[in-house]
């Protein structure tokens, strides 16, 4: 077997991050669990957040996140580009600045060429090397499918943590990535998705959230949070539950790839995009006007998805514009907070 | 008595996948699937609505069966079809967003830009399909609320899927807040992102 023909989401059952254990099971075997407590331990298990983090000292504090998955996309070295950068993307969201890296991996070593996986990680390191993170280690293991991701440490300073929770009402929440990649991940194994938008997104999955940080950081940011596997609305849920405020989305805004909406209408949804509805369903009003393939694709479990960004009104064209100019074209406002309904999601 | 395709143990796409393969190659009136998980079995019925297939399902302990039949073949019509057809998005239609930004059209003679400006409102219908959005401000908001004349005429826009918005400021300026009639209050960052997002705009 070489490298050419091989097509990996062909040897896997579930695809990227739609590939994720459902959200309600988690949460179920974590439940009245003795969790280690530690002053300096600033975000930890029980706030769900992004990343870890730790203080080290009074200027620096440890952000800590691992990710890795089953592969979405056929081509190996697509693939470690976008695990790497859906593992650094974490780090980012949390506005910190990753460091270090350490490869995970799962590999069935008997029925595919060891060659496919010098290819992955060779499209791992382009991506830690953009990122300006060094690999220090790594595990493999025997297994009878494949999965890649990356441990990944990074930097923060302790006053400067951006944790999912602190909207404010008047903020404007602004995207930074289209959504659909679960759905074109399912269309792809399907063997349905034509080569130009397979690029397209392979593209956008490999685009690492490091530049939309960095603007994010010139800006008075809220709260921010990065779109995957929970999918836009199951993310967006985590930031409202206990908020005290409401968000209320205009679903006309949202960047969507337009083929997914097709693929959704044909019933090419991974199961991941079902899970999603019926653990965060209960937080979200949709308005009857709101179609139902877009409805699904705001659940659809995102693979190295954009970040989501509360920020004032007064400076969220700004930021919009900023993100634009940095080559970020997709960026737009796609929703505010609002006083009420508390703790609630509308979609118009 | 219809065989089942037996879709059971398959993960998504699969099931769709196959059940896309029994139509294509055999055009059957019914089919029957089988599935043994939820997200299968939701897949399958969007699959079969997308092909113009009357669905059933029926759940038999952990499995479903969904039994598509052609539409055209069934004698009653579909129930959902009007439904499905307001909420059918806007694919391919010319957005256009016209705002109206007083109660007088043009400058000369105020009672005769009065009358235009209600004839205007009144033939706006014959944009339609592309007119999508018509948005009110300054004293243009007194055409959304009672004692106007366009109350009705906005209503027919509004029931044919046209969506109307009234400036809150201006309503508030005017103290009409509380007598708007038709359409939805709406504020600057819709009225830009409205503009955004429509493919022409037409000020009035």
């Amino acid at each position: 077997m070489t490298n050419e023909n091989i097509r990996l989401t062909q040897t896997v059952k579930g695809a990227g991050c739609a590939a994720k254990l459902a959200p309600g099971e988690l949460a179920r075997a974590l439940c009245g669990l003795d969790l280690p407590v530690d002053q300096n331990l600033l975000v930890g298990l029980e706030q769900a957040d992004d990343a870890g983090v730790y203080r080290v000292s009074d200027d620096i504090a440890l952000v800590q996140t691992i990710d890795f998955f089953p592969p979405m996309v056929d081509d190996p070295y697509s693939f470690g580009q976008i695990a790497a950068a859906n593992a650094l993307s974490d780090v980012y969201a949390m506005g910190g600045t990753p460091k270090t890296a350490m490869n995970i991996v799962a590999f069935p070593s008997k029925t595919m060429d060891i060659s496919v996986l010098r290819t992955i990680i060779d499209g791992g390191l382009s991506k830690m090397r953009e990122a300006g993170v060094v690999l220090v280690g790594g595990h493999t293991v025997e297994d009878s499918e494949l999965k890649y991701g990356l441990s990944v440490t990074g930097y923060i300073h302790p006053n400067r943590i951006l944790t999912k929770k602190n909207l404010q009402t008047g903020d404007c929440l602004i995207i930074t990535k289209p959504l659909g990649t679960g759905i074109v991940s399912t269309a792809i194994k399907a063997g349905m998705a034509d080569q130009s938008l397979i690029d397209k997104v392979t593209l956008a999955m490999a685009t690492l959230n490091r530049e939309a940080a960095l603007v994010m950081e010139t800006f008075s940011v809220h709260a921010c949070t990065d779109i995957t596997g929970f999918g836009f609305l199951g993310h967006l849920a985590e930031m409202v539950v206990d908020s005290g405020h409401g968000v209320r989305i205009m679903s006309e805004l949202v960047p969507m790839y337009s083929e997914a909406l097709e693929w959704a209408d044909m019933g090419l949804i991974p199961a991941g995009t079902y899970n999603n509805r019926s653990f965060r369903g209960s937080f979200v009003d949709f308005d009857s006007k709101v179609p139902q393939r877009v409805q699904d694709l705001l659940f659809d479990p995102q693979t190295s998805g954009g970040l989501l960004i509360a920020v004032p009104a007064n400076e969220a064209v700004k930021l919009v514009d900023a993100l634009k100019a940095k080559g970020i074209e997709v960026a737009a406002i796609v929703g505010e907070v609002v006083a009420e309904p508390v703790d609630r999601i509308v979609v118009e | 008595m219809i065989n089942d395709l037996d879709c059971r143990g398959m993960n998504c796409p699969e099931p769709v996948l196959h059940v896309r393969n029994v139509i294509v190659k055999e055009s059957p009136s019914v089919l029957s699937v089988l599935v043994d998980n939820e997200a299968a079995c939701q897949n399958v019925i969007r699959f079969f609505e997308h092909q113009n297939f009357q669905v059933t399902t029926e759940k038999i302990g952990s499995e479903f069966r969904i039994i598509g039949t052609r539409a055209d073949i069934v004698d009653t019509p579909k129930v959902s079809s009007t439904a499905t057809a307001v909420k059918e998005p806007r694919v391919g239609i010319k957005k256009v967003m016209v705002m109206v930004t007083s109660d007088c059209m043009g400058h000369g003679d105020d009672g005769l830009g009065d009358m235009l400006m209600f004839n205007f409102l009144k033939t706006l219908k014959e944009m339609r399909p592309e007119l999508w959005r018509l948005v009110f401000v300054n004293k243009g908001v007194s055409f959304t609320a009672e004692g106007s004349e366009a109350v009705p005429v906005l209503q027919e826009l509004a029931a044919e899927g046209v969506q109307i918005f009234a400036c809150g400021a201006c309503l508030a300026y005017f103290h009409i807040l509380d007598k708007i009639q038709v359409g939805e209050i709406t504020n600057m960052l819709d009225i830009i992102t409205g503009m955004k997002l429509a493919d022409s705009v037409i000020t009035i």
